[in-house]
């Protein structure tokens, strides 16, 4: 089947799906594909656009549509560079910073019908509402691993999550996903910052060695468990992907910080571990505020999505668990 | 015999360095130095002071720069760096300071719509640490939390913070959505320091594609409906803006539309005769600070008219002279996004560049506003001519009309480490002027131009040339 590529949480996937296509969220992140992606943006862009790049321009004929977001600058402006060097058909929804769901509500309708005439398949509210019903009873099914994995003690740990999350994002959803239990009595971190690329499992298991991690706020992690759509019409759908915890590059960004404290006090988490990608605004601006406003310690860790200083990593987890 | 005022005011044309300038000010009659003033004001807004003056306040960078020596732009130069006294002078004299963030030229319209309010921009701050060869305000905003690696226009939080570079603000407005992402992040932390930002949204410019259809896009290049997205904006503006003075009057707002594009006029004029002209007229560095009193006429939009004024009757009298600051061989070049270093501009032009074009990401800035139509769209509709909403290859459309006609023999781009928008461009912009040499500058911190980029420009206009 082929693929519809897009790389906003704000893209609602089943319009996507409900084109044919197969959602395939852009999480490709790694550093040999980051550096070949210097190619089209300089060395100081975001690792995981640089890859993204690289992995489209060669996966290029799996994809028969492309669909982006405004949100982040950097990922806006990769559809424009994808624009120039791929021959795919490129849409970039206007996803307003500011509060304005009217702006969002007329790009969704736009994004609908273009993406209808795209593919030549008229996306119709009965198309609509099958996939609503397939894609949200996937995701209930993944909100009950989730309750699994922010259990007292943990029972999931969050890599083998993120595995099994892996699947929904690649549109892989017809078999229910299947996750190992292993109890865990370490200590209890919350997870956020910049998306988790696919090929970051082994950064997951690493910091899991010491630690367990029992929520998060990223994309290519458990974002997308806070899509809950209640009503099975395009109105609906709209509704959950707006009302959803908002991302940090939203202004002004207190909701954002509401919602992560929130649920790391609900937690009960003894610490905090900041992901940020090379060169992430949204990010690496907010890392102070992060601090002030969360009354516990942060590791931040900084990546360019290769593992060189794995040793130095290693020695930083285990002092970061000790602390805690 | 030449008077000693007509000397002053028309000198064969050069560049000057801040001894000579100091040596021809003395020139200058009293009463000359007393005819121009901010907001009106003869007691205290005189701005006419030899150079020297502001290297004294801090502007150390003006000891190594080198000035155009006509009377015209001693009044342009006094008149900038008089910016930080004009704006607490106006908190003193109950006129309501606002700052403006992140348009770039269309809400200080709005704002010069009511009688007694000052728009300023913030960001405008960047060239301060270069001017002050410093690098404290921008290690300020790293103590603050802003990576190292990010725009300069950071040290307008340092400056926020510090509060001796503008008075508090009566209102923050504050523009983000698709645009860059350094200065909303930026913006953001502002809020910290006791502001409600005003948020505007900026819509994506999405232009039109073969494979697009679900929305009209007429003649505009994007679809209508993002003029509506944005008339709301500025109509909310309008109404803060009516709260805090008590004033709506749509008249006085067409009135402001009328005086921007007066200024804008002579702008475009003096850019069009000035890069066409035989010797070119007024250096780099005024051309460019030139351009950007388009943004908010330096907090007194009167006043800036009169100067640009003055400035373009010079460039029409040394271009109808033939007469000019550089060399007539002088590599012609045209220049993509704005050096936060003034050093730069000087250095381009002392190793043989002449630059006749330039993309500085406020082409709304420069673009008229139209006049026989509501307001608030025509204001939209200049917005959505921004360069940074839509793509790259918009944006440097000006450039790459011009990139195969031999009217330009090379584009320098000067990028900011970290910026989210010079990341993902530079390389696009060197693929869409794939006609012309290209060279790709980062701009490095104050004081910290080195001689390898002075080599990479040197070899560069050796190449062109």
């Amino acid at each position: 089947m082929e693929l519809i590529g897009y790389s906003c949480a704000y893209v609602p996937v089943e319009i996507l799906a409900a084109t044919g296509l197969k959602p395939h969220r852009l999480l490709h992140g790694e550093i040999k594909m980051a550096q070949d992606g210097e190619k089209y943006a300089r060395v100081d862009a975001c690792p995981l656009v640089k890859s993204t790049l690289s992995y489209v321009v060669e996966h290029r004929e799996e994809f028969r549509c492309l669909v982006g977001g405004s949100g982040c600058d950097m990922a806006r402006r990769m559809f424009d560079i994808l624009g120039k060097i791929v021959d795919i058909p490129t849409l970039v929804i206007d996803n307003p910073r500011t509060d304005r769901f009217s702006i969002y509500s007329d790009e969704i309708d736009w994004l609908q019908k273009e993406l209808g005439n795209i593919t030549g398949n008229k996306i119709t509210a009965d198309a609509i509402q099958k996939e609503i019903l397939r894609w949200e009873a996937l995701r209930r099914h993944f909100r009950t691993l989730d309750e699994k994995r922010r259990a007292q003690p943990s029972l999931i740990s969050t890599a083998d999550f993120h595995k099994a999350v892996v699947n929904y994002h690649k549109g892989e959803i017809d078999f229910p996903p299947f996750i190992p239990e292993k109890s865990s009595d370490k200590p209890r971190v919350y997870f956020l910052g910049s998306a988790l690329p696919y090929e970051a499992n082994p950064a997951l298991m690493l910091f899991e060695e010491r630690l367990r991690i029992v929520g998060d706020n990223n994309c290519g992690l458990s974002r997308f468990l806070n899509i809950n759509c209640a009503e099975t019409t395009l109105d609906g759908l709209k509704k959950a992907y707006y009302d959803q915890p908002p991302c940090i590059m939203k202004r002004p960004n207190r909701p954002f910080y509401e919602h992560v404290t929130r649920q790391i006090r609900e937690l009960e988490c003894r610490g905090v571990i900041a992901w940020t990608l090379d060169y992430c605004d949204n990010y690496e601006f907010e890392l102070k505020r992060l601090e002030n406003r969360i009354d516990l310690p942060v590791l931040r860790i900084r990546s360019d999505l290769s593992f060189q200083n794995l040793a130095q990593l290693k020695t930083r987890i285990e002092a970061f668990a000790e602390m805690l | 015999m030449i008077r000693p005022v007509e000397y002053i005011r028309n000198p064969p044309p050069a560049k000057i360095s801040i001894e000579a300038w100091t040596e021809q000010f003395e020139k200058v009659p009293d009463e000359e130095i007393k005819r121009y003033t901010y907001y009106h004001n003869n007691d205290w807004g005189r701005y006419l002071f030899p150079p020297v003056l502001f290297m004294v306040y801090g502007a150390r960078e003006l000891k190594r720069l080198k000035l155009d020596n006509s009377f015209a732009a001693l009044r342009m130069w006094g008149f900038v760096f008089n910016e930080t006294e004009r704006l607490f002078r106006a908190g003193q004299s109950d006129k309501k300071v606002i700052a403006t963030m992140g348009d770039l030229g269309i809400i200080p319209i709005i704002i010069q719509s009511f009688p007694n309010c000052v728009p300023f921009y913030p960001e405008c701050i960047w060239w301060t640490p270069f001017f002050r060869e410093s690098t404290e305000m921008l290690d300020f905003a790293t103590k603050l939390g802003i990576p190292e690696a990010a725009c300069f226009s950071r040290a307008a939080l340092s400056a926020f913070h510090k509060r001796a570079y503008f008075p508090r603000p009566e209102m923050v407005i504050a523009s983000t959505g698709a645009s860059c992402d350094d200065y909303s992040c930026i913006m953001q932390q502002v809020e910290d320091l006791g502001y409600e930002p005003l948020w505007i949204e900026i819509p994506l410019r999405r232009e039109s594609q073969k494979y697009l259809s679900a929305d009209k896009y007429e003649n505009a290049g994007y679809p209508a409906r993002f003029e509506d997205y944005l008339i709301n904006e500025y109509k909310t503006v309008w109404n803060k803006m009516t709260a805090l003075t008590g004033i709506n009057n749509l008249n006085r707002l067409k009135d402001s539309i009328i005086k921007a594009n007066r200024l804008r006029g002579m702008v475009e004029e003096m850019k069009n005769i000035a890069g066409q002209a035989e010797n070119q007229p007024l250096p780099a560095l005024e051309m460019m600070t030139i351009e950007f009193g388009n943004l908010y006429g330096y907090a007194d939009m009167d006043e800036w008219i009169n100067i640009v004024e003055m400035l373009l009757d010079l460039v029409r009298e040394r271009v109808a002279k033939k007469v000019g600051v550089l060399d007539r061989n002088a590599v012609p070049v045209a220049w993509v996004t704005p050096s936060a270093d003034p050093y730069l501009l000087n250095l381009v032009e002392d190793l043989g560049g002449r630059v006749v074009a330039t993309e500085y990401v406020i082409n709304q800035a420069l673009v008229p506003v139209e006049e026989n139509i509501d307001p608030f769209r025509a204001l939209a509709r200049a917005f959505m001519k921004s360069s940074l909403n839509g793509s790259t290859s918009e944006r440097v459309k000006r450039i790459t009309g011009i990139a195969g006609s031999g009217q330009i023999k090379g584009v320098i781009i000067t990028n900011m480490l970290g910026a989210s928008h010079c990341a993902m461009e530079t390389r696009l912009i060197e693929k869409e002027l794939q006609s012309v040499p290209v060279l790709a500058i980062d701009v490095p911190a104050p004081f910290g131009i080195t001689e390898q980029i002075r080599t990479r420009i040197e070899a560069f206009m050796e190449m062109i040339r």
